[in-house]
This record gives C-alpha cells, sequence and structure tokens, in this order.
C-alpha cells in the first residue's frame, strides 16, 4: 500500500466543480480517497496551482506516420539531445523525437494521458510497440476508418449495422480506442490519384459521398456505444476556401448522445480559411466558431499553429501532396491497402509569411470565440502545427491580449487586414484553461467514469502541481510566468506515484493502453461473414487470422467493453 | 608560433574510435586539459597521444596541430576549427573538418567519410582519397557546404559534395556515384570520371574534365563551350525540379 497526501493545494478541477480552493488531495494505491494514515508521504503544495493531469485527446506520437517522421528527416534528431541520467534514457528530436523524448517532455508539462490521432489498423502494431516505450502517459489511438473497402460497400449499400459491425471487429483487433476518419474518402481517392473536394462527390469505385460516410460512421459509433465520438479530420484540409466545407459537415451532425458530443473535429484552424486562393487567404474563424456555438453536439480542438520548424503527418495523403507541391521540400506519400494512407513532410512556419501568421491567428481565434472551454479543446495537432512542447506559450497566448498583440507586431503586416485576433479582447482564465487542457479532454474522449481528467475520490491520481500562485499572479500581465509554470510542474504524479519532480522523471513508467471492445451479438460477428473474410483472402497481403494484434503486444492494459445495440 | 605533436601511442585495440573534436588550433591556446572520447570512456589527451608542444601562441592563426602515427580511427579532428593549421601525416578518420570556418587542414593520406561536411570556410587539402559523402552536408539536411575549398588529390566516394550551397570542392582523380547531388550553389570540379551527376540540381556550377556515366536525362543541353582548348557540353538542370544549375562534362553516356 502507497499513500501519499498532497496538501496546501491550490486545486482547479472543472469536472468535480472545484475552483481554486485551497485543499489537500489524499491518493492511496493509485486512486483519489477520502483520506490517508499517518504515515503517508507528504507533499507541500504551498499553495501551488494544482491540476488533475493534463490530456492530449489529439496528438502523433507513435506509429508508422511518426516514425517514418522521424526516418526521413534525420537531423531533427540534431535537436533536443539528452543524455542518459537516472531513470532517464538518452533522447533527441524536436518535432519527430525519440519515443522517451515524447513521454519525459510530456510529462514534465503535467500530462498523463495521450490519444495518438490516426492509427492505421494494418499497422496498428507498430503504434502498441511504441506506446510500451512512452512509458509515463496512459495511451491510446484513434482506429482509421476513412478509406475502408468493406465499409464504404455497406454504406453504399444502406446498411449502417453492418458499418458498425465492421467498426467493432477491427477496433477489437487492432486494440484501438476510438473511430478516425482522415479526410473521408478523399485518402481513398487518392490511392487512383484523385481526391474529394467537396462533401457531395462521389469517391471513385464506390458511389459514396463523403457526408454519407461521416453521418453512417456517426450512427455506427453511437450504435457500439463507444467512450468516444467520432473523430474527424474534415475534407480539404489546408485549402482556402475550406470553411464553407467544414461548417457543411458540422452541419450534418445530429445529436446523439446525452454525456458527450457526437463529433470531435480536430486541428480545425487547417479548416477555417477563407478565400478564393492564396492571394486572397484570410480567416473564418467567425462562422465556424458560431455554428460550434450553435451546436452543442460538436467538440472541436484547435489545431493551433506557432512559429517554426515542425514536421507535418496526417493520413490526409493527397493533402500532403499539395502542401508538397508548395514548397518543394522532401514528402512522401504512403497507401495502406484497404484502409487509408499517409503523408509526411517537414515544414517551417514563418511569422513574415502572410499565410502562416493568418493561420497562427486562427487558430486563437477559434480558441477565444468558441464561447464553452468545454467545446474547445487546446491543441497543435502535434507536431503538425506545432510540437507539443510549445504548449505553454498557446495557454499563454489564450489568457494575455497583451501576449497576444506583442506576438501579433511581429508577424507580417497585412495580417490585420485578413483576421478578427486584434479585435478580440477575451483573456482565459485559470479555470478555462483546465478545462482546454485536460477537463474538457476527459468528456469528449468519454473516459471520466474511468477515473481521467479529475481528482474526485475514486478518480486516477494523476495529478499535476505547477509552480505558479494562480491566487496571485495576474496572467493576463504576467504571461512568462504562465509559461515557465505550465513548461515545468514542481511534480508531476501518475496512478500515486511522483513520475517527474521539476523536470526530472523519476521512475521507469509503466503505463495503461486503453483499448475498447464492443459486445456484438453472433449475427453480426464479422469473423464469420463470407464477403468480410474474402477481403482478407483477395486482397490484403495478411490473412484474417493473422491481422488482430496479439496480447503480448500490450503489457498494462484496459478494455472497455461496451454493449453494441447489434 | 607555436607547434604541437601530436603522436599516436600504440593502441591494444586500434579499431575502436576515437572521438577527437577537441583537436583544434583554438583548444590549445586555452590550456584547459584536453580529453577525447575513446568508445564510451573519456580520457586525457596524452592517454591516446604522446605530445609535445613548442613555442607559444595567443591566436589560433599561430598554431600548428601536426598528428602522426595510425589516426585512421581518429573522427571530428578539426571540427568547428576557425584559423591555424591541422597537418595529418597519415589517414584521417571521419567527419574531420566538420563546420570547419577557417585555417588549412593538410591529410598526406587517405580520408574516411564525411570530410569538411558542412564546411563553411578554410581549405582542406588531401593528398590520397577521400571516402563518401566528402565536402557534403548532413542526412537529411538542406544545405551543406556553404564556403571555402576542399581539395582532393585522389578519387573520392559516392556523393561528393552532396547539398553543395558554396564554396569550391576540386577532384583530381574520379568521384563515384551521385556526385553534386542536390547542389544549390558553389562549384564541383572533377578533373576524372563520375557517375550520375548533380541529380536533383538547383543552380551553382559543375564540371567534369572525364566522362559522366549515366547522366541523368533530365539535363537540357545548352551548347558547347571550350576549356583548356578542348570542346566540352554544357547542360543545365535538373529540369525535373525546374533546377538551373549547369553541369559541362567533357564527355558523357547515358543508360540503355
Ligand atoms: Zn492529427
Amino acid at each position: 500500500m502507497s499513500e501519499i497526501l498532497i496538501k496546501n493545494a491550490y486545486v482547479i478541477d472543472p469536472i468535480s466543480g472545484v475552483n481554486g480552493e485551497t485543499m489537500d488531495i489524499a491518493i492511496r494505491d493509485g486512486r483519489i480517497v477520502e483520506d490517508v494514515g499517518g504515515g503517508a508521504e507528504v507533499i507541500d503544495a504551498r499553495g501551488a496551482l494544482t491540476l488533475p493531469g493534463g490530456i492530449d485527446s489529439h496528438t502523433h506520437i507513435c506509429g508508422t506516420k511518426v516514425n517514418f517522421g522521424r526516418y526521413m528527416s534525420p537531423e531533427d534528431m540534431r535537436a533536443g539531445r539528452t543524455a542518459r541520467h537516472g531513470y532517464m534514457h538518452a533522447t533527441s528530436g524536436y518535432s519527430v523525437p525519440t519515443t522517451y523524448g515524447n513521454s519525459y517532455r510530456y510529462s514534465r508539462m503535467g500530462y498523463t494521458t495521450l490519444l495518438e490521432g490516426a492509427m492505421a489498423p494494418l499497422e496498428a502494431r507498430h503504434t502498441h510497440e511504441e506506446f510500451l516505450y512512452t512509458p509515463l502517459q496512459d495511451t491510446m489511438a484513434n482506429a482509421l476508418f476513412d478509406g475502408n473497402w468493406s465499409i464504404l460497400e455497406a454504406i453504399r449499400d444502406g446498411d449502417t449495422k453492418r458499418v458498425a459491425a465492421i467498426i467493432g471487429w477491427f477496433l477489437t483487433a487492432v486494440k484501438g480506442f476510438a473511430v478516425k476518419l482522415t479526410n473521408p474518402g478523399g485518402t481513398e481517392a487518392w490511392g487512383w490519384g484523385k481526391d474529394v473536394t467537396c462533401i457531395h462527390n462521389p469517391v471513385p469505385n464506390f458511389e459514396v459521398s463523403p457526408s454519407e460516410i461521416i453521418t453512417a460512421v456517426v450512427k455506427a459509433n453511437e450504435m457500439l456505444r463507444l467512450p468516444h465520438s467520432v473523430h474527424l479530420h474534415c475534407n480539404n484540409l489546408g485549402k482556402p476556401g475550406n470553411y464553407t466545407c467544414t461548417m457543411g459537415t458540422l452541419g450534418l451532425i445530429p445529436d446523439l448522445n446525452k454525456k458527450r458530443q457526437t463529433l470531435y473535429a480536430t486541428h480545425v484552424q487547417f479548416h477555417s480559411y477563407g478565400g478564393s486562393g492564396w492571394s486572397d487567404f484570410c480567416s473564418k474563424s467567425e462562422p465556424v466558431a458560431n455554428v460550434v456555438n450553435m451546436r452543442p453536439q460538436i467538440v472541436i480542438d484547435m489545431g493551433q499553429v506557432m512559429f517554426g520548424k515542425t514536421t507535418t503527418m496526417t493520413a490526409d495523403g493527397p493533402m500532403e501532396f499539395n502542401l508538397y507541391r508548395l514548397h518543394h521540400d522532401k514528402w512522401s506519400n504512403h497507401d495502406v491497402e484497404l484502409e487509408t494512407g499517409s503523408g509526411i513532410i517537414p515544414v517551417l512556419y514563418r511569422r513574415k509569411n502572410l499565410v502562416n501568421a493568418v493561420m497562427w491567428a486562427i487558430g486563437l481565434e477559434l480558441g477565444l470565440l468558441v464561447k464553452d472551454p468545454w467545446q474547445c479543446i487546446m491543441a497543435t495537432d502535434n507536431p503538425n502545427g506545432a510540437p507539443f512542447v510549445r504548449y505553454p506559450e498557446v495557454i499563454a497566448l489564450l489568457m494575455s491580449k497583451k501576449y497576444r498583440d506583442e506576438e501579433f507586431a511581429t508577424v507580417h503586416p497585412d495580417t490585420e487586414s485578413r483576421v478578427p485576433l486584434p479585435a478580440i479582447e477575451r483573456e482565459m482564465d485559470w479555470y478555462e484553461i483546465a478545462v482546454m487542457t485536460r477537463a474538457a479532454q476527459a468528456k469528449a474522449l468519454g473516459i471520466v467514469d474511468i477515473g481521467k481528467g479529475h481528482l474526485g475520490v475514486g478518480a486516477e491520481a494523476d495529478v499535476a502541481i505547477y509552480p505558479v500562485r494562480a491566487d496571485e499572479v495576474d496572467p493576463a500581465v504576467d504571461y512568462r510566468k504562465v509559461i515557465e509554470a505550465f513548461g515545468k510542474t514542481e511534480y508531476t504524479i501518475k496512478r500515486g506515484r511522483v513520475v517527474s519532480r521539476r523536470g526530472e522523471c523519476l521512475v521507469d513508467g509503466n503505463n495503461t493502453t486503453i483499448w475498447v471492445k464492443p459486445k456484438i451479438s453472433e449475427e453480426y460477428n464479422m469473423a464469420n461473414d463470407p464477403d468480410f473474410i474474402a477481403k482478407f483472402d483477395r486482397y490484403y497481403t495478411v490473412r484474417m487470422s493473422n491481422y488482430p494484434v496479439q496480447d503480448e503486444y500490450l503489457k498494462r492494459n484496459l478494455c472497455i467493453e461496451t454493449e453494441a445495440e447489434l | 608560433m607555436m607547434r604541437v605533436s601530436l603522436a599516436v601511442r600504440p593502441r591494444k585495440k586500434p579499431t575502436i574510435p576515437i572521438e577527437a573534436e577537441t583537436i583544434t588550433p583554438a583548444s590549445f591556446l586555452e590550456g584547459a586539459e584536453i580529453q577525447v572520447w575513446r568508445g564510451n570512456r573519456e580520457l586525457p589527451l596524452d592517454e591516446v597521444f604522446a605530445v609535445t608542444i613548442e613555442g607559444a601562441a595567443d591566436r589560433p592563426e599561430d598554431v600548428e596541430i601536426v598528428l602522426s602515427g595510425d589516426t585512421s580511427r581518429m573522427k571530428r579532428v578539426g571540427e568547428y576549427m576557425d584559423a591555424g593549421r591541422i597537418v595529418i601525416d597519415g589517414d584521417i578518420g571521419m567527419h574531420c573538418g566538420n563546420f570547419m570556418s577557417g585555417g588549412v587542414i593538410e591529410i598526406g593520406g587517405n580520408a574516411d567519410g564525411w570530410l569538411g561536411r558542412e564546411m563553411q570556410g578554410g581549405t582542406i587539402i588531401c593528398r590520397g582519397n577521400a571516402a563518401d559523402y566528402c565536402a557534403a552536408g548532413y542526412r537529411g539536411g538542406r544545405k551543406g557546404m556553404t564556403g571555402g575549398t576542399v581539395e582532393i588529390f585522389g578519387n573520392a566516394g559516392d556523393f561528393a559534395a552532396e547539398n553543395l550551397a558554396g564554396g569550391t570542392v576540386i577532384i583530381h582523380g574520379n568521384a563515384g556515384d551521385m556526385a553534386g547531388v542536390e547542389l544549390h550553389d558553389g562549384t564541383l570540379i572533377i578533373k576524372g570520371d563520375c557517375r550520375r551527376p548533380c541529380g536533383n540540381m538547383s543552380g551553382g556550377v559543375c564540371v567534369i574534365y572525364g566522362i559522366a556515366y549515366d547522366m541523368l536525362p533530365t539535363f537540357r543541353k545548352m551548347g558547347t563551350e571550350i576549356r583548356d582548348g578542348r570542346e566540352f557540353l554544357s547542360f543545365t538542370g535538373d529540369i525535373a525540379n525546374r533546377g538551373k544549375g549547369n553541369l559541362i562534362v567533357k564527355d558523357c553516356t547515358y543508360q540503355d
């Protein structure tokens, strides 16, 4: 039995309804409890800001894409080099660091749970292998279904139950956590050298449109009673004028779930562009934020861009090819058999580049214009908009108009005529930041019930203590202190153990992989379906029996079983 | 003038590389103890070399370092050197003269891979052969050598002057495959033959006095020009990527 008592913590815990109370937190055997005995290890927080452990609900840290980013950018490994030290392995890399680099850097920022945003089902083993070496955070993965042939055929046949059954089979087989659609239909079309330009364009060979894919998969997701909603990367990412497509997409979504949103739209910054080309490119954050404000069934994440070097990586192969045509730098594209694809290119976002400056502004505008912080999550689509180590700066920009104005003064001078940012006065408070960096993620991912994202009795003891007095520091003025505080915790506690202290990781770590298994009736068990089996025999490079990820790929893990309506 | 003689002491395991980026003229000025790494062990310089110092200097320009003995596994000698002179009697290991910005390195024997990687200025002379990636960039990087001169009297390996972005590289013998690949700026001169030169070249000049085997079809022939009384063919490319480099060859062959 191990016990910790955190004394004098200045707690903000939005899910439990705590907003700035100085209290003690008792921990026993990895869980929050009412109280502990006199022998407990005492941590004196001295009034420092204490939050539930941070959760990133959309990041790219593990798997084939990330690793290909490492492979094609060996020069990235020249940055971020740290030698082996104590429990910490050597690390290197900046935008695509080693797995330990990711894990240590997240941990020193107080993050304890991560969702890998895009795992190709066929390549799931690689993701799970890298999860094992990301030891200081609990991990889970979105599985990609945007171009799955069996699903596209079931949608064409109007059989939503079959769609759900297929998704259920794949999620269980690859030990995934949620359903991801990346440029639905577009990446499949790209396999034939085409793309879709609007949600009503039919996908070649399947005669279904992105809007049909999205609506059917959203329904199927709810039939499976999955913890998380569909996680969508809209069509037309990065194209001027794409905001109409984004608004049309958000408009398709009914409100189907009482506990959480029905759709999680990711990195919406990349989908809120006006203009007919790059010359009249401008922000359309206002209409997009308005749609979100009117539709409680939608949650978005910002997809904030920060200036500097990074690597873009997505299952959206055609988008990456367009990006290559702009930059003429190295690029890669990859096709994943009957499922999806991907592309990767390194980029440099420059503040003196008008397009980049507008992108930077749009992310912040979404954060500030979406009224309810539970509906807009802070994220950079790591590393696409910026590596996650830039989160403290993003937080400070949301909290300080002064900081935004100072930064705005350094960007391309024409930016002002293209974006509403300078006119937005809103400054987020500590509570709203706590929502946008952990509570909203836990609710959106549907993991509050397993004890994530809060500090109520029974919750997982994942705690971040930041070296800042939230009751004394004015974040709007002292934004430097905000950046510093969120950059390095005083303590990061994971499942009741101090894993990181002032930036130094203190244990080897032993994370949990969270995955789902919908319980489906025999009638809808795809393992017995001749057409489904034929796909493997006829097209896949692996047999169906060899496809599922074996148990040995997961060490410590938590399977959430759901009662599917099938 | 300060003259530093470094004579390699006999080694039990001569194949274990020695990381010797501390061997630069400037580091002998400071009087600090110089360490090198042998495998995973850090050692004082005089455990690896018999060190003799004659004279004194207060600027690196006035320092000459002479390495003798088996230096073929000494890596990174002269890295970041900005002035002075290093003379190597025999062969030198990989990454000699990385990031060098001034001064002279003279190698009597052969140089291993990555000689003068990302060099910014100064001069490297190699009397023997240079291995792969001579005067090149770093893996994945966009800019290789940006200034100075590298002169190889023997042959060079594959990827010579890869990503060259400034300065001059002269190879008196033959170069290997992919010489001048990704060349952006600067000048590459090959007195002998080479294979598949200048793929994805975007600017700069490459002159080949021998035969360019397996020329890439993505270079457009512009005409002929006379050099040293002989007729050369002048090409522009690599047009596959809208490059505007100038590739001049005495003779060339294309793949069937
Ligand atoms: Zn993403």
